[in-house]
C-alpha cells in the first residue's frame, strides 16, 4: 500500500512497530490447515475458529522454536479459538481499544499471507460497520490480505492489536474488533474456571 | 512513537472533517454513490451514478433524507450538480487544489463514512474526454459507492471529486477548481450549458508532405462529416469535407478533443477554427452554441 512511503520517512518508523508485532504474531499449524495467531498471554494464544480446527496445534514463536497448545475453546459463530501453550517468555501482545479506532486511522497487519511468513502490509481503516445489514460490526481495513492472514493481528501505529484479520471481503480486510476479543477470552475463562 | 501516530491521527481527523460534508446519492438501483455538500443547497456528484428521469434521494451524515433535483450535468468530466433544500448542514472546506503535487497523500471519502488512502500519482489525466488540468489520476482503491465522494488531503480539505467513470484504467479525481467553475454555473445560470457547434467529425491521417508544409506537429485531425444546418457551425460556414486541425489553439486530433475543447464556459465566445479546406489553411470565427437542456 502506497501510504507506507510517508511514515517510513520519520522516526520511529512503521519497522520499529512490525518488530513488536512479529514478536506475538504466531503461526498455527493443524492436520485441517492453519493460519496465524496472537499471543494473549505468556501460555495463551488467540486466533480464528477456522484457523484451529483440531483439538491440537503445532503452534510456530518468533524464535523459529515450535510448542504444542491444546484448543480451549472454539467459537465457530463468533469465529474464534483460544489456545493454551507451554508458558513463553516473550511479552504478550498489547491491545488497543477498539471503540476508539477512527476511519482514515493508519493500520497494519501482520500474517503469513500465503505462507510468507510474518509479513506486514499497511493501509488505513475503511469503515468501521457491519459486513451486512444488521450484523455485527467489523473492522474493514484498506489492508491487502491473502489466505494465511487469518488469525492474526491488526494494529494500530503504535504497535497495538485493534482486531484479528478473519476475513477478505470486495478486496477489504474485515477483522474482528479486539474489544470483541477480550469479551470472548474473558468468558472462555470464566467458562474454564 | 509521536511522528506515525500523528500522522494516523492526522488522516483519521481528515475523514471526520470532511464526512460532514458527505451524503450518500440514491440516483440509479441497488448501490447508493457519494455527494459533496459543495455549497448550501447545492450537492457535487458523480455524473454516471444519477440516472436521468429518475427521483434523486440523499442521506446526510446524521441519517436524514433530503430529496434533490439534478440541476446540471457535464458528462465530459462526471459531474452532476443536484439541488436540494438548502439547510443549515455545513458545506465542504474546498481547498486550492494549485497546491497538490505528485506523492502527497490523499484520502478517498465515502458515505458512511468509508475511506481509502494513497497518494496522487499524476497531476494532469489529458488527452482524451477532458482538457488539460481537470483532472488527477490517484494511487488508491475506490471501492463500489465511493464515485462522487470527496478526494481529501491530510487536513481533510476537499481537493477533487472521485469518480471511475473519468477513466477506464486509472483512479481519477475531478479537480475542486474544476467542479467549483461548474457549481459557479448552476449558481449563476441555474445550469450547467452544453457548449454546441452542430458537427459530426471522424479522425483523419493528414499526409506528411501536408504536415511539413504547414509545420503541424500532429498526425491526425478531424474531417466534418456532417454539419447541422442552423447551426453554430453552418453559421461560420464550415462544411462537410473541411478538416478541423485545431480550435482556440488546441490540436485536435480526434474527435475526443473538439469535446474537450468545448467547455461549458466557451458558450456564446467566439473561438477561431482553423481548417484546411482543399488542402489549403484557414481560419474560421464560431460562436459556440448551446445545446439543448435534458435533466
Amino acid at each position: 500500500m502506497s501510504v507506507l512511503s510517508a511514515p517510513e520517512a520519520s522516526p520511529p518508523h512503521l519497522a520499529w512497530i512490525a518488530e513488536r508485532l512479529r514478536q506475538v504474531t504466531v503461526e498455527i499449524h493443524t492436520e485441517a490447515g492453519g493460519g496465524a495467531g496472537i499471543l494473549w498471554a505468556a501460555d495463551l494464544v488467540v486466533t480464528n475458529a477456522h484457523v484451529a480446527r483440531d483439538s491440537w496445534a503445532r503452534v510456530g514463536l518468533a524464535d523459529d522454536r515450535h510448542v504444542e497448545a491444546r484448543l480451549i475453546i472454539a467459537d465457530r459463530r463468533a469465529d474464534l479459538a483460544l489456545l493454551r501453550m507451554p508458558r513463553s517468555e516473550v511479552a504478550p501482545a498489547a491491545l488497543a481499544d477498539s471503540d476508539a479506532l477512527r476511519v482514515g486511522a493508519l493500520v497494519v497487519a501482520l500474517g503469513h499471507p500465503l505462507g510468507l511468513r510474518r509479513t506486514l502490509t499497511a493501509g488505513v481503516v475503511h469503515a468501521l460497520a457491519p459486513a451486512r445489514p444488521g450484523g455485527r460490526r467489523w473492522i474493514h481495513a484498506d489492508v491487502r490480505l491473502a489466505p494465511g492472514n487469518s488469525g492474526g493481528p491488526l494494529a494500530d501505529t503504535a504497535g497495538r492489536v485493534v482486531g484479528i484479520n478473519t476475513m477478505i471481503a470486495g478486496g477489504l480486510a474485515l477483522a474482528i474488533p479486539i474489544n470483541d476479543v477480550r469479551r470472548f477470552v474473558a468468558s472462555a475463562a470464566a467458562g474454564a474456571t | 512513537m509521536t511522528t506515525v501516530m500523528d500522522l494516523s491521527n492526522a488522516l483519521a481527523g481528515a475523514v471526520e472533517r470532511a464526512s460532514g460534508a458527505v451524503l450518500a446519492v440514491h440516483g440509479r438501483p441497488r448501490l447508493p454513490s457519494t455527494g459533496v455538500r459543495w455549497r448550501a443547497g447545492l450537492v457535487v456528484t458523480a455524473n454516471h451514478t444519477v440516472e436521468a428521469d429518475r427521483e434523486v434521494t440523499l442521506t446526510g451524515p446524521d441519517g436524514r433524507t433530503l430529496s434533490a433535483q439534478v440541476a446540471g450535468r457535464d458528462p465530459r468530466l462526471d459531474i452532476a450538480v443536484l439541488r436540494t433544500d438548502a439547510e443549515s448542514a455545513p458545506a465542504a472546506d474546498v481547498a486550492d487544489d494549485g497546491e497538490l503535487r505528485i506523492g502527497h497523500l490523499v484520502l478517498a471519502v465515502g458515505a458512511g463514512p468509508r475511506a481509502s488512502a494513497g497518494i496522487v500519482s499524476a497531476l494532469d489525466v489529458g488527452g482524451g474526454r477532458q482538457a488539460s488540468g481537470e483532472i488527477v489520476a490517484v494511487d488508491l482503491t475506490l471501492y463500489p459507492g465511493f464515485s462522487g465522494g470527496p478526494l481529501v488531503d491530510v487536513r481533510g480539505r476537499v481537493v477533487g471529486i472521485t469518480t471511475s467513470g473519468a477513466s477506464r484504467h486509472l483512479q481519477c479525481a475531478v479537480r475542486a477548481s474544476a467542479v467549483s467553475r461548474l457549481v459557479d454555473h448552476v449558481v449563476q445560470g441555474g445550469r450547467i450549458p452544453r457548449a454546441y457547434l452542430g458537427v459530426g467529425t471522424q479522425a483523419v491521417v493528414l499526409p506528411d508532405a501536408l504536415r511539413d508544409r504547414l509545420h503541424l506537429a500532429q498526425r491526425t485531425a478531424v474531417i466534418a462529416v456532417n454539419v447541422k444546418p442552423d447551426s453554430p457551425a453552418a453559421a461560420a460556414g464550415l462544411i462537410i469535407g473541411d478538416v478541423i486541425v485545431s480550435v482556440a489553439g488546441h490540436a485536435i486530433a480526434e474527435p475526443e478533443d473538439l469535446m474537450a475543447v468545448l467547455r461549458p464556459d466557451r458558450v456564446g465566445r467566439a473561438v477561431t477554427l482553423s481548417i484546411l479546406r482543399g488542402g489549403e489553411p484557414r481560419d474560421l470565427e464560431v460562436i459556440v452554441g448551446e445545446r439543448p437542456q435534458r435533466a
